[in-house]
């Protein structure tokens, strides 16, 4: 049988079971029995992405096996059989709906199902850095329980976010592996329909930041074969019905990688039988054209980005410092050449085996740099990403920032071999691999004698962090004479382009003026670039000349001008990997925030799912903004409408996030104590009407202003 | 992103109209008014029925005069006349690879003529069994130059290169005797054949047309092309354009046209020296362009990325702009028109060849010794032409499409390792093609080749059937003015691959290949011959099963036929949209068009509608897949 004819058999299969399983739902419950997937805008979201149309109940979902019928040609050419492989796909999609009928949850933990688009949004900044350099489907069981464990964790060491589906699922529980988005292994479910929630992952990423109009389905494909660096592995045996979800899968662009010698066709690039399944990642990355930036340090334990969301919980740990209790710190500190060693590592103090089982420790280190390019302007920037740094440390967790971090170190990492010293490798290589542009020579002191930390904390870290606050309040937008572009996001949002100010992070948070001054720094034709802004058009909203040009060249021309402060007027873009989104509620002038966080409904009638999808991929929505959160207390913060006195709800989590900084500008601006106590959030409304109420109640300053539209 | 857009053959013609006009002007003569003043044709030439070849006749054949004087039937007269039409081709084409092993065997490390490829010559060398261990690369040059002259008249033995087949092939080739001698041989034996009083037995004469099209396909012609890529480098994928647009007005002109490279190349390499272009800025130029036309234009496209101005019925027109300054020509499909068309203008027709020789033209003759100073004059002759312009006649229609060209056997197997996957595929093979081809993803391919001829609508076969082929995921080799057509078109810009069906579309996006690859001039048919040879034995099948066919939709030239005839000879089916004057024998038809099956398995399929034609196409692609069980 040509492969082609496999195609079109395993199609025709789950074309079958669809109708089957549709009609039987329709004499379940009725053709006006709703349809849908949790937290999510966009319906059935494959179907939606492919034709436009959104499913909403059994009779439309009826409706749409027909137009899927349609797809199904039959002529021996590719397109047919893409198309077929499409069709697999969307019945797929119909199968794993019906399951949640009745807000059913079909899927227990560890298997997750559908995916909320909150979780495609954090995947956003991670794919275009590169931190999450591709995503694995794995499909099928391994041949044994080894094989595929080890398969999963050789991606995970590579950062890749890996998804499963069928016996692989019970293959990773049965080795006791940990899974979970955290550590980026998502077993999806043991059926082979459930492929469609990452198959939905990739469609909606192109939805969101992409900008694909629905039902584009040339586009769609088109964005996923570039922009999405997904690839399958499918253990034999394959059976038709496989083989078409195959074909789906090449459709997209996504290679198929498979050990099934047997009645199997090989296609360059796109299907590769690979017999050997400890050479499955090499294969599938050169297939993919993934690139792995190798950083290889000399520790005990895995060193990955997909160790980053780990978490160490109490009875899992060897020691913790924490910054909360006792002092300390931690510091990137400029020095002269002359007055360091590169790599050079002391531990100055007791090491890990010195410290009580379960004890709680005070840890002060600093990285001295120096450099021709170095900057002092520059060491917050490295500094932050310590964070980053010692998360990925496998059986290490990291949290906070400056004097107040907290450092957990596994009994497993412990027992590995892992020491304080290998945290002085981390810091090193992973600076000098990161900022070899600033940073030519490197060295790493760690404190953990209390009478050092506490003279590190008080007499070195805490008068430069005061310096710094000094230099960072006096960096206004007015201060600087130039701002950045960040087009970092392109890779997945062609025509979007971020303008970072001192007073306007880039809105994924991750960007701020300074970050995006660094890294022009170390690559001055990469993703930031300078901004004049030497030719003011309108101060009120902050549209420059300068600023339209560069955005125009920028977007290839999609974008024509825009303003750094406005939100109705010419308002900046968003890709769609934004922290918050505001929108305008017209019952009181003012705007409401959601973070990407944030689950539950908003006194706008929507979900953040929901509010975000109006926006991004590069568009320019008025009334609705993404952004980052520390924009919020901005003074900037749509200040051509009157600024954060318009803001009316939030989140409740979110208004303790800014509530001192948020506090503090309102105090400055207008005098105003406590400001955030005259914001809404969920637990007093979650629509217009009682938040109008609450606000009335406090006076809040926007129910007087002007209506913004 | 911008939608792909062809150029269509209606926008083509509009703006030869806009340049007939010029013509009009000036009294210019052109094809299009002698085609009209030769039409109709002769019956009982299109035929082939009409004999000339003793004193006795002409003897035409009609159902009341059966047989001529001799008594020789239709079925003898046609089947001569076909033989002797292919005599004719391949002498031609077998001639131009001798020019070009006399090339390498002027070839010096400081003389006009270098080896730009020698890895290449060690190949071949090595292939033809000669020591090359520590042996200067000239002197392995000008040995291996005079055993390429010795296959032009050896006297026993068949052509070396027929070893590159697949196994068994020469052997049955041999049984049949279809496997080429030497190659002078195989022509004389032609015209020896053909001669009053020899043969007349279709089946011999047919045999024999095959026999001395091999000695040019698998000889001659590969001889051309496998030596000019080692004096002039193995073409590899290089961007340049396509049709009249890409003349500049404001500099000198010189437009390069004819099959042989060794005089094009000179031409470019001087075209491009500081001190022409500094001579042709103090006459009032802006700087130089050369551009090509036929052939020729093929060959320094491939390897210099020189734009394309036309192919074979273009020719007039880039004389017709009024802005050019000199059409520099060689051997082979050249108007003797240009001769009196250039006097309407300030054009110098400047005629190069002993072999080509035509009045009205400035001759002068170029020779591998003195193709330096003959290339220098030349240039010097047409930047001194550009004072005597006449600005009022200057028209150079806005056209020209974007074209990738230069994929040789070797550029195509390079590009082929760019989608394997060094864990589990080899490098260096065809399989990566034969994977889409077994898969499915890709139906076939189409070698298309050949001419413009007046009886079909010029390029319009070219461009429809290639169209329709692409957009049945068929990958399309084109070369000679075939490829010009489909690069005029915009088929060959890397964004045709829009019009593509999904399984080319991926093909050409995962390859970074346009649908319609261009493999060379028309003595370059040969590298198909050799790929075809390659994909069998990376396949373990015979040519003759692979799913692949060759077209010749609007061929009109001996070498043509020639060239049908090796294509058959080697087990390719062979497509033509214009009959080879053998409608007047039945046997014949017969012979060309299934007889020929039972030595090479393959025949010629004869289609003037060029729809029918694709599907009859397509429809072999596909029986030749059932054949497989693919």
């Amino acid at each position: 049988m040509t492969l082609f004819e496999r195609v079109f058999n395993g199609n025709d299969a789950v074309y079958g079971l669809t109708e089957q399983a549709i009609d039987a739902a329709i004499a379940q419950h009725g053709e006006e029995k709703a349809v849908s997937f949790p937290n999510t805008a966009y319906c059935l979201p494959c179907y939606y992405a492919v034709t436009g149309v959104k499913v909403t109940n059994l009779k439309e979902l009826k409706e749409a096996l027909g137009v899927v019928k349609t797809l199904m040609t039959r002529e021996p050419r590719l397109n047919d059989a893409f198309m077929s492989g499409v069709a697999t796909a969307l019945c797929a999609e119909f199968i794993e709906a019906l399951k949640y009928i009745d807000g059913a949850t079909p899927y227990e933990e560890p298997l997750y199902g559908h995916l909320a688009d909150a979780v495609i949004r954090e995947l956003g900044v991670p794919l275009v850095t590169g931190d999450i350099p591709g995503v694995a489907v794995i499909l099928g069981s391994a041949p044994t329980v080894e094989e595929g464990v080890a398969l999963v964790k050789s991606y995970q060491a590579q950062g890749i976010l890996v998804t499963l589906v069928g016996g692989i699922c019970d293959q990773v529980a049965e080795a006791g592996m940990a899974t979970g988005a955290n550590v980026r292994v998502i077993p999806l479910g043991k059926d082979v329909t459930a492929v469609i929630h990452v198959v939905s992952v990739a469609l909606r990423a192109a939805l969101i930041f992409g900008n694909v109009t629905p039902g584009d389905a040339k586009t769609l494909m088109e964005y996923t074969m570039q922009r999405v660096p997904a690839f399958v592995n499918a253990f034999a045996p394959l059976d038709d019905v496989i083989v078409a979800c195959g074909a789906g899968a090449i459709a997209l662009g996504f290679p198929v990688i498979t050990n099934e010698t047997e009645n199997i066709a090989r296609v360059p690039k796109s299907l590769i039988v690979q017999e050997d399944v400890s050479k499955f990642n090499a294969t599938s990355l050169e297939a993919r054209d993934i690139k792995i930036k190798i950083t290889n340090i000399d520790i005990p334990v895995a060193f990955a980005s997909a160790f980053e969301g780990e978490i160490i919980r109490r009875g899992d740990m060897q020691v913790e410092f924490d910054g909360s209790r006792v002092d300390c710190a931690e510091l990137v500190h400029t020095v002269d050449a002359s007055e360091i060693e590169d790599h050079k590592i002391t531990v100055v103090g007791p090491e890990v085996d010195d410290m009580e089982l379960g004890s709680k420790n005070s840890i002060a280190y600093v990285v001295k740099v120096a450099g021709k390019n170095m900057q002092p302007d520059f060491e917050p920037v490295i500094e932050r990403k310590f964070h980053n740094y010692i998360n990925c440390i496998e059986g290490v967790y990291h949290t906070g920032q400056r004097d107040m971090q907290r450092i957990r170190i596994s009994k497993n990492a412990f027992a590995a071999g892992f020491r304080l010293k290998h945290i002085g490798e981390v810091l090193y290589a992973s600076v000098k691999n990161e900022f070899e542009a600033v940073v030519d020579k490197c060295e790493v002191i760690i404190y953990t004698d209390p009478a050092e930390c506490t003279r590190i904390r008080h007499e070195v870290a805490i008068p430069t962090f005061n310096k710094r606050d000094d230099r960072l309040n006096n960096l206004t937008d007015e201060s600087v004479d130039v701002y950045y572009s960040c087009i970092l996001c392109q890779a997945f949002s062609p025509s979007h382009v971020c303008v970072v100010t001192p007073e306007r992070l880039g809105l994924c948070g991750a960007v701020s003026w300074l970050d995006a001054k660094a890294t022009n720094e170390l690559d001055p034709n990469g993703p930031c670039q300078v901004i004049t802004k030497e030719r003011p058009i309108d101060e009120r909203i902050g549209e420059y000349e300068d600023v339209n040009e560069a955005v125009k060249r920028l977007s290839q021309g999609a974008l024509e001008d825009v303003s750094l402060y406005s939100i109705m007027e010419k308002p900046m873009t968003s890709c769609g990997c934004f922290e918050c989104i505001c929108g305008i509620e017209p019952f009181s002038n003012g705007v409401c925030i959601a973070n990407r966080e944030y689950a539950g409904m908003t006194p706008l009638g929507m979900t953040f799912p929901e509010l975000a999808s109006m926006t991004g991929g590069g568009v320019q929505t008025p009334g609705f903004m993404g952004h980052g959160k520390h924009f919020i207390a901005s003074k900037k913060f749509m200040k051509a409408e009157g600024g954060i006195e318009r803001i009316v709800w939030m989140p409740k989590e979110l208004k303790e996030f800014v509530a001192d900084r948020l506090n503090q500008t309102a105090k400055e601006l207008y005098g105003i104590d406590n400001f955030t106590d005259m914001i809404g959030d969920e637990t007093v409304a979650t629509d217009p009407e009682t938040l109008v109420e609450f606000l009335t109640e406090k006076g809040h300053p926007a129910l007087g202003m002007d209506p913004m539209m | 992103m911008s939608e792909f857009k062809m150029t269509t053959v209606e926008e083509m013609e509009a703006a030869t109209n806009r340049l007939l006009e010029t013509g009009a002007k000036v009294g210019a003569d052109a094809w299009q008014f002698r085609v009209k003043n030769q039409t109709p044709h002769c019956k009982f030439g299109e035929q082939g029925v009409c004999c000339r070849i003793c004193a006795m006749g002409p003897c035409r054949i009609t159902p009341k005069a059966p047989r001529g004087i001799c008594g020789c039937d239709a079925h003898g007269i046609v089947g001569r006349n076909f033989l002797k039409f292919t005599a004719g081709g391949a002498a031609t084409h077998s001639d131009h690879g001798r020019e070009i092993c006399h090339t390498l065997y002027c070839a010096a490390e400081d003389g006009n003529y270098k080896v730009k490829d020698p890895e290449k010559l060690l190949r071949i060398a090595k292939e033809w069994g000669v020591e090359t261990e520590g042996k200067d690369i000239y002197d392995l040059a000008h040995e291996m130059a005079e055993i390429g002259l010795m296959e032009y008249g050896k006297p026993f033995g068949y052509q070396r290169f027929l070893d590159r087949m697949p196994e068994g092939q020469k052997e049955k080739l041999i049984e049949n005797e279809i496997a080429p001698r030497a190659i002078d041989r195989e022509v004389s034996t032609s015209l020896h054949m053909a001669h009053m009083g020899c043969s007349s037995l279709p089946e011999a004469l047919v045999k024999q047309s095959l026999r001395a099209g091999m000695a040019d396909g698998w000889g001659g012609s590969m001889m051309g092309t496998e030596f000019s890529d080692v004096l002039f480098g193995t073409p590899k994928p290089i961007d340049t354009e396509a049709n009249l647009g890409v003349m500049v007005a404001e500099n000198v002109n010189i437009v390069v046209h004819g099959h042989d490279p060794s005089l094009s190349e000179m031409i470019c390499e001087y075209a491009d020296s500081p001190e022409m272009i500094a001579y042709a800025k103090e006459m009032g130029a802006k700087g130089i362009t050369v551009s090509g036309v036929c052939c020729t234009s093929n060959e320094v496209a491939m390897r210099r990325g020189i734009p394309m101005a036309g192919n074979f019925l273009q020719q007039e027109n880039v004389v017709l702009t009024g802005a050019c300054e000199a059409i520099v020509v060689d051997v082979q499909c050249i108007f003797p028109a240009l001769g009196p068309l250039s006097k309407c203008f300030h054009t110098k027709f400047v005629t190069t060849s002993p072999i080509a020789q035509m009045p009205d033209s400035e001759f002068i003759r170029f020779n591998a010794e003195t193709a330096g100073e003959n290339a220098k004059a030349i240039v010097k002759m047409a930047i001194e032409n550009f004072k005597n312009r006449k600005p009022e006649l200057v028209h150079i229609p806005d056209m020209k499409a974007k074209a990738t060209v230069g994929y040789s056997v070797e550029a195509i197997v390079k590009t082929l390792d760019g989608v394997t996957n060094s864990q589990v595929d080899e490098t260096g093979t065809t399989k990566p093609l034969l994977e889409c081809i077994t898969s499915g993803v890709i139906r076939g391919a189409v070698a298309m080749v050949g001419c413009n001829n007046p009886k079909i609508r010029p390029d319009y076969a070219h461009i429809e059937l290639m169209k329709k082929l692409i957009a049945n995921d068929i990958v399309v080799i084109a070369s000679g003015c075939s490829a010009q057509a489909a690069a005029k078109a915009g088929l060959m810009d890397k964004s045709a691959k829009d019009i593509c069906g999904a399984g080319l579309k991926r093909v050409c996006e995962l390859a970074d290949i346009p649908p319609v690859l261009h493999m060379g001039s028309c003595v370059d048919i040969s590298r198909m011959m050799i790929l075809a040879a390659e994909l069998a034995k990376d396949s373990g099948l015979q040519i003759n099963q692979l799913p692949v066919v060759g077209c010749a939709p609007e061929w009109m030239s001996e070498k043509a036929v020639s060239i049908g005839n090796y294509v058959v000879g080697t087990g390719i089916d062979t497509f033509l949209g214009v009959d080879p004057y053998v409608s007047g024998s039945s046997e014949m038809c017969e012979l060309l068009t299934e007889g020929t099956r039972k030595w090479t398995g393959a025949a010629y399929t004869v289609e003037t509608d060029i729809e029918k034609l694709t599907d009859l196409m397509i429809e072999r692609i596909e029986e030749k897949r059932t054949a497989l069980g693919i």
